[in-house]
């Protein structure tokens, strides 16, 4: 195949992605579209019998939430995606961000989730956030699922592979409190994204927020 | 037909019935001797290219692979799901794997309603029909967009993701929940908003789906990859294989005879035919699905004790549980998983094929890691 055949071709895919037009919605600016409402805040009043304890004396702990619905209709979603702290952000990582995702023993769905926020839809790029496939140009961690004896040890080498200043998010409620199956990381969040699993809006603000974005 | 699906706890597990005892073992081609210059890596637990924790050990010159063998057990997860009352088991099992969420639990209460006094009426089970192909549609897309990413095309890549999330967003405005948590109980499915257009879907995905095949250099990595034609395939790499296999046909327990689709095949036994397989059953998918009518229906099982065995096609192939329960409470339980099956046929799939290969194989037999490596205790 000669070059020009190569270019031909990748002129095509171009055009291919520019015929579907820009995709990207305006996120943080305008609200969250289709948000499924079982990842969102829970508001309500009453005893309820919730499995993790995420609720208790009336009011709802999203670090322990597991959006089982039992506590339904006492307690029901608003829609509000504003459910993860940040308690340190440095904004030395305005300009690029770049994340680490490790599974410490997850069903999968956090690291579908968070995948999804380099789709069109969001384009976590646009924000100058990016992946990386190793911790050692990270600036951040991310962590999912519940800590299981056979990821004690490649989760403290990465941590320790990351050059400072760095991050830790714990992402999804098994990384936090170790939701229903078990417990959280061994490591203390400065970021923590609740949610089983959070949806791709909730994880996106999330991490704007930690590398000190200007609101 | 019979044909032997795997091992399921103390069962030998067959598409019409299950026997006491151990499975044959599929055949992994080992090279017993190790040359000069053969020499043994570990790819992952953590590593970029792996989207889930896992072991791969790697016994190779550095290009030919002679020999694989994949660890499941680094993120093993001990379910604490014995003693557990139907309803909570739900929780628990819903959590296995998020990707295949709902054939997990529809697997797991299709055990139930088995050994119980079931009142289930057709648009109960229709729901349920509903769920697992709209999770393999989910599912067979992202398949299709690891095996994309994994050959650096960009566009296509973005565009699969697009189409994934508004699935996604779609299986969220329905039921609640992007991955089927909190959906399924012994009471009722939760239904949040039931009028939900699936009629974009076929048109993008058809787009992107001619798009790819046509590119040569993307079928290149795929055409003679990871060929296995093996009778103890399952899902798309049996069906790749040209075996009529699947689930949906054998087990009349889900009435997808009252629908009108067909089970997709191909001929070529490798990672390309894999890819049509999946492609090609997105369409059916949808066509299931356009014959459903969502309707929000209660209903009651009235747990009896007993043992029981349920089994669906999940996306990539049978999913099957064992249950006993007593006093309402599940007292055994054991999970034949797809992927624990998948992970043999992609290991003997793998040698003397080389490096470059491996990735492309891995992902086009969907594996995951999360629901093979779990204990019930």
């Amino acid at each position: 195949m000669d070059i020009g055949s190569w270019g031909e071709i990748y002129m095509n895919w171009f055009l291919k992605g520019l015929k579907k037009g820009i995709k990207t919605e305006k996120f943080p600016k305008t609200n969250p579209i289709d948000i499924a409402p079982w990842s969102t805040e829970l508001n309500g009043s009453g005893n309820v019998n919730c499995p993790t304890k995420a609720i208790d004396n009336g009011s709802w702990n999203s670090e322990r939430c597991i959006y089982c619905r039992r506590c339904y209709p006492l307690y029901s979603p608003t829609g509000n995606i504003d459910i993860f702290k940040v308690n340190k952000k440095n904004n030395i990582f305005r300009r690029s961000f770049y994340v680490y995702p490790i599974d410490i023993g997850t069903c999968g769905g956090c690291n579908l989730e968070l995948k999804l926020i380099s789709s069109p839809q969001y384009d976590m790029t646009r924000f100058g956030i990016f992946f990386t496939n190793t911790p050692r140009h990270a600036d951040a961690l991310i962590i999912m699922g519940i800590m299981t004896e056979g990821m004690k040890e490649p989760l403290l080498n990465a941590y320790e592979a990351m050059p400072e200043p760095k991050l830790i998010i714990a992402l999804g409620v098994c990384a936090i409190s170790g939701g229903i199956l078990g417990t959280g990381s061994q490591i203390k969040p400065d970021v923590i994204i609740p949610g089983c699993p959070p949806n791709p809006y909730t994880i996106l603000k999330a991490l704007i927020e930690a590398k000190g974005d200007k609101e | 037909m019979r044909r032997l699906i795997g091992q399921l706890g103390k069962f030998c597990l067959y598409s019409d019935t299950y026997f006491e005892g151990t499975c044959p073992h599929i055949e992994n081609e080992e090279i017993a001797n190790s040359p000069y210059g053969a020499f043994n890596f570990t790819y992952g637990p953590s590593a970029g290219g792996l989207f889930e924790s896992v072991g791969i050990d790697i016994n190779t010159f550095g290009e030919y692979i002679r020999n694989i063998k994949v660890n499941p057990n680094y993120k093993k997860r001990e379910i604490r799901i014995l003693d557990k009352s139907i309803e909570d088991a739900i929780l628990y099992i819903e959590r296995i794997n998020a990707a295949f969420s709902a054939s997990h639990v529809i697997s797991f209460l299709s055990a139930i309603d088995k050994i119980s006094e079931s009142d289930i009426d057709s648009d109960v089970l229709n729901l349920r029909i509903l769920q697992i192909e709209m999770e393999r549609i989910r599912n067979n897309l992202f398949v299709i967009e690891r095996l994309v990413e994994s050959a650096g095309f960009q566009v296509p890549l973005y565009q699969l993701q697009y189409l994934i999330e508004n699935v996604n967003r779609k299986i969220g405005k329905l039921f609640g929940h992007r991955y089927f948590f909190g959906v399924n109980s012994v009471r009722k499915i939760n239904i949040n908003d039931p009028k939900v257009d699936f009629t974009g879907i076929e048109r993008e995905f058809k787009t992107i789906y001619e798009d790819i095949i046509e590119n040569r250099i993307f079928i290149d990595r795929l055409q003679g990859n990871g060929i296995i034609k093996d009778e103890r395939s399952i899902g798309p790499a049996a069906r790749a294989a040209g075996f009529y296999y699947d689930a949906r046909i054998e087990d009349e327990f889900l009435p997808y005879k009252d629908f009108d689709f067909k089970i997709s095949t191909y001929n070529s036994a490798d990672a390309f035919g894999r890819l049509i397989v999946r492609s090609e059953e997105i369409f059916e998918s949808l066509r299931i699905i356009s014959q459903i009518k969502v309707k929000s229906k209660e209903y009651k099982i009235k747990v009896n004790d007993g043992e029981g065995i349920g089994r669906v096609e999940s996306p990539s192939g049978d999913s099957a549980y064992f249950v006993k329960v007593n006093n309402g409470k599940v007292v055994n339980i054991d999970l034949l998983s797809p992927s624990s099956i998948n992970i043999e046929l992609f290991s003997k799939s793998m040698v003397k094929n080389i490096f470059t290969d491996f990735s492309f194989n891995w992902e086009s037999f969907g594996i995951w890691i999360s629901e093979v490596g779990v204990r019930f205790i």
